[in-house]
């Protein structure tokens, strides 16, 4: 008999790995609450640039090969002991293998006035109609001041919030707005970004177009009736329209033994196989592990491979390699790292513009074959981890 | 009163500070935290986090290529 894997989630993560091992003859099927897929970072474009959500969403079964079992369900538990993942409406599957891909879940209510504050505006951040009900919300928006906020300092795409801000600046200057509404960032770090290799890149970028920074903001309250938003170290903003990157946590369905999850929810695993730690017949990969790595697509993405490999018979390892596009209005970097190496200086250029413009373009067909996209990528990643070897960029 | 260790060693930069920003966001005014890290840049960081949040830090020291932060919170609202 075929061997049976269950994959918990569609999205990136889940679908490339199914659609990798379903030619080998695996018994694969993935579970996921929702019916469509939509590609993350399109919540940007949609937010920034008013392309319609329809562009990055497509039905689940439509990104999975043919012989990939699909089923429209919500996992309520996973027991590793009994080999048995079980769904809200109260089907059981058993397997010889399980993937859990289910990424990071957002908590709105962890920080108070948030959730008010995403009814109220939206955000570019959580999903295409939120994203939508911000570019609607930035329309009505003549003066003041536009306000980023971080609520965590782990969240997922560590860049986007940076991204946020160029592409409304850009938005606010189409539109004659320049030095009518200041766009504001406020980072939970020491720098402008995570990494201070790549806060001194953005940096001088981000204040050439009027973006004020805040540096140590860790949004802790929104107050809705004054309009500010209330920093854990002690400082506050005002703003027009503000929108906040929630906490993230783990999967919020059960997993037994309780204590694959750390503290946050996160699935602990074996930061290079992604093993779930003490079980050899499940794993777990993207942005719903305590990986040391950025919470990003290009991590569940190699994570599929490397669990792919696995499950043929290979040694395969993940080196927490990230490759995480960041845009201004016309030119791009990456934040190229790995376990072993810190953030490596990229300078910005119109070519990785043109590079993440080109993936974004591709982005469905590398994930129903990624047999075909994968050599390419991996030509990318072998030439630049020679870079990240040196402690140079390029 | 208690006492709180958050062990970041191994952590690259901002990981130290971000995991104290963790376990700020839980402490109570007259806990203490002690971050342990081997980030190097953990020392300014930590010296801007105390100036920014107005906490104090009791002690800030390095043995073995660990460096100890002690920090008694005293600025929580």
């Amino acid at each position: 008999m075929a061997n049976r894997v269950i994959i918990v989630g569609g999205g990136g993560g889940g679908a490339i790995l199914a659609n990798l091992l379903q030619p080998h003859g695996f018994d694969v099927t993935v579970i996921d609450k929702s019916t469509s897929h939509f590609f993350q970072p399109g919540n940007l474009w949609i937010a920034f640039k008013g392309v319609s959500p329809e562009k990055f969403l497509r039905p689940i079964p439509s990104l999975l090969k043919k012989g990939v079992n699909y089923v429209n369900d919500e996992v309520v538990s996973v027991d590793l002991n009994e080999r048995r993942v079980t769904t809200r409406s109260g089907r059981s599957y058993e397997y010889d293998f399980v993937v859990l891909a289910s990424g990071a879940e957002l908590d709105y209510s962890a920080v108070p006035g948030h959730r008010e504050l995403l009814e109220r505006f939206g955000d570019f951040y959580s999903s295409p109609e939120n994203s939508l009900k911000l570019w609607n919300t930035l329309r009505g928006l003549k003066e003041g001041s536009f306000v980023i906020g971080v609520a965590d300092p782990i969240y997922k795409c560590p860049p986007g919030p940076h991204k946020g801000a160029f592409l409304a600046s850009e938005l606010l200057r189409s539109r004659g707005l320049a030095g009518k509404v200041k766009v504001v960032l406020a980072v939970p770090v020491p720098h402008a970004y995570p990494s201070k290799t790549v806060a001194d890149i953005l940096e001088p970028e981000l204040k050439e177009r009027g973006v004020e920074i805040h540096t140590f903001f860790t949004v802790n309250e929104v107050d809705n009736r004054e309009n500010r938003l209330v920093s854990l170290e002690g400082e506050d903003i005002k703003f027009n329209v503000a929108v906040v990157v929630p906490p993230h946590r783990g999967p919020s369905y059960n997993i037994s033994p309780a204590e694959v999850k750390d503290q946050s929810s996160y699935v602990k695993i074996d930061k290079y196989t992604s093993n779930v730690q003490g079980f050899d017949d499940a794993y777990a990969i993207g942005d719903c592990t305590n990986a040391p790595t950025s919470k990003s697509g290009v991590t569940a993405h190699l994570q599929a491979e490397v669990v792919a490999a696995r499950l043929l018979g290979y040694d395969a390892r993940y080196s927490g390699r990230t490759n995480c596009p960041i845009i201004t209005d016309g030119k791009g970097t990456f934040v190229i790292s790995d376990y072993d190496h810190p953030p490596i200086k990229v300078r910005l250029s119109r070519f990785k513009r043109l590079m993440e413009d080109l993936f974004v373009a591709t982005y469905w067909s590398a994930v129903k074959y990624p047999e075909f996209w994968s050599p390419i990528f991996k030509a990318y990643f072998d030439a630049t981890d020679e870079f990240i070897r040196r402690g140079e960029g390029w | 009163m208690p006492e709180i260790t958050v062990d970041a060693r191994g952590m690259a930069c901002p990981g130290p500070i971000s995991a104290l920003t963790r376990a700020y966001r839980n402490a109570q005014n007259g806990d203490i935290i002690i971050v342990l890290a081997t980030d190097p840049g953990f020392k300014p960081d930590v010296q801007a986090w105390i100036e920014k949040t107005r906490n104090e830090l009791v002690s800030l020291t390095e043995e073995g290529g660990v460096i100890k932060a002690v920090i008694k919170v005293t600025a929580k609202k």
